[in-house]
C-alpha cells in the first residue's frame, strides 16, 4: 500500500473490502505513533459513526481479563450477527529497550478471520496509567468502521491505573479469587473507578468471600454517598448493589463469571445492554468532554518529548544538568534552560 | 521510550505443530531488540494470520515451522497477503527448514529464513537491515 495521508486513510476505511481494513489499520499507527496525527484525528472525528458502548476492562495481570474480552465479544456476535464489534489490547512496553511482547490476541483467535470483528493491540509506549496514547483516536477509528461496541483491555494493573476511566463509557474491574482480603478493597485508586465489578474465575475457591467482600466494599460507598447527600436522600443505599430489589440489569454491579467455562457471559451482557440503553446519549456527551483531555495528554506527549531530546542533545542544557548534579545549580534554572532551548529548537527548526 | 521506534512485528506458528519454543524465544529476542512483538500462539491459519498482520498494521511476519510443511505454508501466506495488496509486509521465518528449501521459499518472496543455530543478533540485525531500522 503507497504511503496515505490521513484524509485518504480516512476515505480508504469507509469503503468495503480488504483495503478498508488496511487503511483503518494504518490510521490507528498514525495516531498511535504521532501525537499530531490524533489531533488531526480528534478534530476531524465528530461526525463520525461512533460506537454505542466502550468498555474498559481492567484489572491484573492474570485475572482473566482477555479471555473474558474474548467471550464479551462471542456473545456480542452471537445477539447481534449484522454487527461489528471492537477489541484494543494494550500490554506493556519496557521501560529499558521500549520493546513489547503483545500477547492478549491468542486469547481471542478464534475470532481472526470474523471480518466483523476488528482487534488491534497497542503497546503502552512508556504510558504509566494501564493505556496507550492514541487510544481514543483508534476508538474512533472502530467508530468509523461500524464498530457497535469497543472492548478495551487494559495493561494487567495495581493498585492506581485509573486512565482507563477517561476513555471508557464503563469501566469494569475484573478481579479474580484470591488476590488478597478484604482490606485490599478498602484501598483508593483503582476500586474507585469501577462502575462494574466482574469476580471472574468463579468456579474457583475463595470466589464466594470475594463476593462478599466485594458486596460490603460497595455497600459501604454507598452508604458514605448517602450520608453526604445534604438533603438525605434516601435511595441507593444497600438493595441494588447485586442484582437490587426490582431486578433492574441496568443497576446490576457485581458479576460471577468463569471465562473458561463461558459462565455468566450472558448476565454481564444483559447489564451492559441495559446500561447503554439508559446512557449513551450522556456518554456521547462525556466523549465530546473527554477529548479535550486526550489532547491535552497529546501535547504534554509531545512537550515530553521534545525537552527529553533537548535535555539529552543540547550542549548548554547538559552542561547545566552537570551544575545541577554538583551543586552548583538550582533545579528552577536548568527547567527553565530546558524549556528555552527546546522552544529555541522548534522555532529554529520551523523557519 | 521516545526517540524513533522500531517497527511493529507479528511472530505466528502456522500449521499443525505445537513446538512454540523457538517461536516464544525469537518473540522475546525481538522484544529485548525494542521491537513490539505480537504473538498468536499456536496452530494458526495462514488466514488467521495474515487477517491478523492487517488489523494490526505490522511491518513484518516472522512464520516459525517445524512440520515440514514450510513451502505450503510460507506460499498460502504471501499469496493471501497479496490478495489483500499487503506485498508490503515483510515475511521471514526460521525452523527446522532444510538448506534446500530456503532458495526455493526466497524465490517465493520469503526475505530471510533463519534456521537453528542462527544466532539473535544475527535475526535481530538482518531485520533492522530488512525493515530498514535506523542504526
Amino acid at each position: 500500500m503507497p504511503r496515505l495521508e490521513l484524509p485518504e486513510l480516512v476515505r480508504g476505511a469507509r469503503q468495503s473490502g480488504p483495503l478498508a481494513v488496511r487503511c483503518a489499520g494504518r490510521l490507528m499507527s498514525l495516531v498511535t505513533d504521532e501525537p499530531q496525527r490524533l489531533a488531526e484525528l480528534l478534530a476531524m472525528c465528530r461526525e463520525w459513526p461512533q460506537p454505542r458502548l466502550v468498555l474498559g476492562l481492567t484489572g491484573s495481570p492474570g485475572s482473566g481479563k482477555s479471555t473474558l474480552t474474548d467471550r464479551l465479544v462471542l456473545e456480542y456476535r452471537t445477539r447481534f450477527p449484522a454487527d461489528k464489534i471492537g477489541v484494543i489490547a494494550v500490554d506493556p512496553s519496557s521501560p529499558f529497550t521500549g520493546g513489547a511482547l503483545l500477547g492478549d490476541r491468542v486469547r481471542m483467535m478464534q475470532h481472526a478471520t470474523d471480518p466483523q470483528v476488528f482487534i488491534r493491540s497497542l503497546a503502552s509506549r512508556g504510558r504509566l496509567g494501564g493505556l496507550a496514547l492514541g487510544v481514543k483516536g483508534v476508538v474512533r477509528v472502530m467508530g468509523l468502521v461500524g464498530c457497535r461496541v469497543v472492548l478495551i483491555e487494559t495493561v494487567g494493573v495495581g493498585q492506581s491505573e485509573v486512565e482507563i476511566a477517561q476513555h471508557a463509557d464503563l469501566t469494569a474491574v475484573v478481579l479474580a479469587p484470591g488476590q488478597g482480603d478484604g482490606i485490599q478493597l478498602l484501598k483508593a485508586g483503582l476500586l474507585e473507578v469501577g462502575d462494574l465489578f466482574v469476580i471472574n474465575k468463579a468456579d474457583r475457591d475463595g470466589a464466594a468471600a470475594l463476593q462478599a467482600q466485594l458486596l460490603a466494599m460497595l455497600q459501604r460507598v454507598d452508604l458514605v454517598r448517602h450520608d453526604r447527600s445534604a438533603n438525605g436522600v434516601t435511595t441507593q443505599v444497600c438493595h441494588d448493589v447485586t442484582t437490587g430489589p426490582e431486578s433492574d440489569p441496568s443497576h446490576a454491579r457485581l458479576f460471577l463469571t468463569s471465562a473458561r467455562e463461558h459462565l455468566g457471559i450472558a448476565e454481564l451482557v444483559d447489564a451492559l445492554e441495559a446500561r447503554t440503553e439508559v446512557a449513551q446519549e450522556r456518554w456521547r456527551t462525556e466523549r465530546e468532554e473527554q477529548i479535550e483531555a486526550e489532547l491535552q495528554s497529546a501535547v504534554l506527549a509531545e512537550i515530553e518529548r521534545r525537552a527529553i531530546c533537548t535535555l539529552r542533545t543540547n550542549a548548554a542544557v547538559v552542561e547545566r544538568f552537570d551544575r545541577l548534579l554538583g551543586g552548583a545549580e538550582p533545579l528552577a534554572a536548568v527547567v527553565d534552560e530546558v524549556l528555552r532551548r527546546t522552544i529555541g529548537d522548534a522555532t529554529s527548526s520551523t523557519k | 521510550m521516545f526517540g524513533p521506534r522500531k517497527p511493529r512485528l507479528l511472530i505466528a506458528k502456522p500449521g499443525l505443530d505445537g513446538h512454540d519454543r523457538g517461536a516464544k524465544y525469537v518473540a522475546q529476542v525481538l522484544r529485548d531488540a525494542g521491537f513490539e512483538v505480537i504473538y498468536t500462539g499456536i496452530r494458526r491459519t495462514p488466514e488467521q494470520i495474515v487477517a491478523t498482520a492487517i488489523q494490526e498494521d505490522v511491518a513484518g511476519i516472522g512464520l516459525s515451522l517445524l512440520s515440514g510443511a514450510h513451502l505450503l505454508l510460507f506460499r498460502r501466506v504471501i499469496e493471501l497477503l497479496h490478495a489483500q495488496g499487503a506485498d508490503d509486509i515483510v515475511v521471514f521465518g526460521g525452523g527446522t527448514i532444510p538448506p534446500k528449501d530456503i532458495p526455493l521459499l526466497e524465490s517465493l518472496g520469503v526475505a530471510a529464513v533463519f534456521t537453528p543455530g542462527t544466532s539473535a543478533e544475527r535475526i535481530v540485525e538482518r531485520l533492522d537491515e530488512l525493515l530498514c531500522v535506523p542504526a
